[in-house]
């Protein structure tokens, strides 16, 4: 039932072992007894992975940077099409409504159409792009996009970048590249709610996309936290700018044992 | 690539099989049970694995295979048949006609390769001398005709779109005009992403199809879409006369039964396969060959490339 809804095979062989670990020498009478067992053991298991250990404040985050007088600077990560640019955009229009200082950086100097776009999400947003157009090397623009933000007063600056398969060896690279050069505070990894893929190298966080796209199939919410252990920080519900959502594991659980 | 991992698992279970002295229909439950599990794993829709265990059983006969003649051969080719007929629809694709305009509209998911594999389809027809040409009719997403716009442009392809008019079904309906007019024998169009939970987007979508009366309707898969596909894929052939699917991102290493249990769903056949986001990465697609690649028994069709 569980993989029917998108958790992964593997994740959830090791959520149903640990769970009869748990019920193991327990004594209960009746079926409806331990169906109930098995349910709530099941729950405390799924809420145990959904629930981050260290909890990500981003707004407290950019606070310490701004008393560093330096910018913020997330970077959007994920495979092509998840949905990275559009969720860039809905944490622009978050952070702009926190009254912080936004700057979009257009680091996605591959996909035709990436620079327009972000243009276009900068323009609706009213907050200013840095891009370089097209063809040029990303790492070099994210830097001087943070240096320009510096000197500016940015509080923040968002990332884009273009997609890409984590097993493309060149393009994997060139990210790293971007990364290391840039340390930046929070590398957000973008995941298509619908999809049972493995992890992602090099992050700090994960947004799942699409959520309103697979009605009780939210099994990724799980096995990707279990994969990689890292949070999930939002959720994008749709796609207009205040489709985000902070990740509720207590609706989750009760779609996954619905 | 996507789906290398299955190929690789039903390929052993099968291995498995050979090495046995007894075959009996335990033995052959055994190889099913993992068959099966490698398919689950993969995203492959439950109740599809469940008839393909059934069907494969079915064409196993028992008492040839205690003979031990061909044991493997009959083996594999059970398992083969029935992979091949999974993704079978019984159907042939639309196959367009020289010398008059066919119009094709492009429909999927959000980001699912629409805009991305018109451009590979425009050019594959194009590189066979027929006259196509573009159409943009997303008028939603951010950037979408400067997207198909740049795409065009490298390509060398007609285009046709606009930065003002918000209607994408008048774009649509004017835009195929126009290049009917034109004399174009292929007139692809582009549509924005949309999924089945909101039920206005696909209203938007049946109106550009009346509008455009397409002659096929291609939809666009993302190969890497888990359990969701299947509802999905099914939502937009309820809604939409699909006719054709093309399969992308080929090139990505997520688990791919999805894609392939919405295939079964539209009861359609798949066209092309995207392997990369480059123009080139597009091959034609053959049922036969492409199990007989995911099960590493070489490509027994060679009729992979485009
Ligand atoms: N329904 C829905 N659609 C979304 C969501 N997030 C993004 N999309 C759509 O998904 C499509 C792709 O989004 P993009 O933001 O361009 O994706 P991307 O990851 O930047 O794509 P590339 O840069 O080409 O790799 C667009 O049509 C978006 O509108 C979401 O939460 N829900
Ligand atoms: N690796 C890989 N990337 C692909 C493939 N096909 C498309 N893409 C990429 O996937 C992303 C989304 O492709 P688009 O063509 O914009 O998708 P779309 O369906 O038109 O998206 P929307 O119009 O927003 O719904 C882009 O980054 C493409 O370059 C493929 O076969 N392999
Ligand atoms: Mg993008
Ligand atoms: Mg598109």
């Amino acid at each position: 039932m569980l993989v029917e809804k998108n958790v992964a095979v593997e994740c959830a062989e090791k959520l149903c072992a640990s769970v009869a670990n748990g019920l193991e020498g327990k004594q209960v009478s009746g079926y409806n007894a331990v169906k109930n067992a098995v349910k709530t053991a099941m729950e405390d298991g799924l809420m145990r992975i959904l629930t981050p250990k260290q909890s990500m404040d981003i707004l407290r985050q950019v606070k310490v940077a701004q008393n560093e007088k330096r910018p913020y600077v997330v970077v959007f990560v994920g495979v092509n099409g998840v949905g990275k640019s559009t969720s860039l955009s809905k944490v622009c229009f978050w952070l702009k409504s926190q009254k912080l200082k936004v700057l979009l950086a257009a680091c996605d100097t591959f996909r035709s159409g990436a620079v327009e776009q972000l243009k276009t999400h900068a323009a609706r947003l009213e907050v200013p792009v840095f891009e370089k157009g097209y063809n040029k090397d990303a790492a070099s623009i994210a830097m001087d996009a943070v240096k320009y933000a510096g000197q500016n007063g940015f509080d923040v600056v968002l990332v884009d970048t273009a997609g890409r398969m984590q097993d493309n060896e060149p393009l994997m690279r060139a990210l790293s590249k971007l990364v290391n050069l840039n340390n930046p505070d929070l590398v957000q990894a973008l995941k298509e709610t619908a999809y049972g893929q493995g992890p992602p190298r090099l992050i700090d966080g994960i947004m799942l996309t699409k959520f309103d796209t697979i009605d009780d199939k939210v099994g990724a919410a799980v096995s990707m936290t279990y994969v990689t252990g890292q949070p999930v920080l939002l959720v994008g519900v749709g796609q207009t700018y205040t489709d985000l959502k902070k990740l509720n594991a207590k609706n989750i659980v009760k779609l996954l044992l619905r | 690539m996507v789906l290398a991992e299955l190929g690789g698992r039903i390929a052993q279970a099968m291995r498995s099989m050979t090495s046995k002295t007894v075959i009996d229909e335990e033995a052959v439950d055994n190889m099913l049970k993992e068959i099966s599990s490698a398919l689950l794993s993969s995203d492959v829709n439950v109740k599809l694995v469940s008839s393909l265990r059934k069907n494969v059983k079915n064409r196993i006969n028992l008492e040839d295979l205690a003979t031990g003649l061909n044991r493997r051969r009959m083996i594999q080719q059970a398992v083969f048949e029935e992979l091949c007929e999974m993704l079978n629809p019984g159907k042939k694709p639309y196959q367009p006609k020289k010398g008059k305009p066919n119009v094709i509209m492009f429909v999927g998911l959000q980001g699912s390769g629409k805009t991305t594999s018109c451009t590979k389809y425009a050019l594959h027809y194009q590189r066979k001398s027929w006259k196509t040409c573009l159409v943009c009719s997303d008028t939603f997403r951010a950037g979408a005709f400067d997207q198909l716009k740049q795409n065009a442009t490298k390509a060398r392809i007609p285009f046709y779109g606009s930065y003002t008019e918000r209607d994408p079904v008048k774009i649509a309906r004017d835009g195929v005009e126009m290049f009917k007019k034109e004399g174009q024998e292929i007139i692809i169009v582009d549509t924005s992403g949309r999924h089945k939970q909101e039920a206005s987007l696909f209203e938007e979508m049946q109106q550009i199809a009346a509008a455009v009366e397409p002659d096929d309707i291609v939809f666009v898969l993302d190969s890497s879409i888990g359990q969701a596909a299947h509802d999905q894929a099914t939502a937009f052939k309820e809604a939409v006369s699909v006719g054709s699917v093309i399969m992308t991102k080929l090139d990505g290493h997520a688990k791919g039964g999805g894609a392939l249990s919405a295939v079964a769903a539209t009861s359609s056949p798949i066209v092309f396969i995207g392997t990369g986001e480059h123009f080139d990465d597009f091959e034609t697609f053959e049922v036969r060959s492409f199990v007989s690649r995911l099960l590493g028994l070489g490509d027994v069709g060679g009729l992979m490339n485009a």
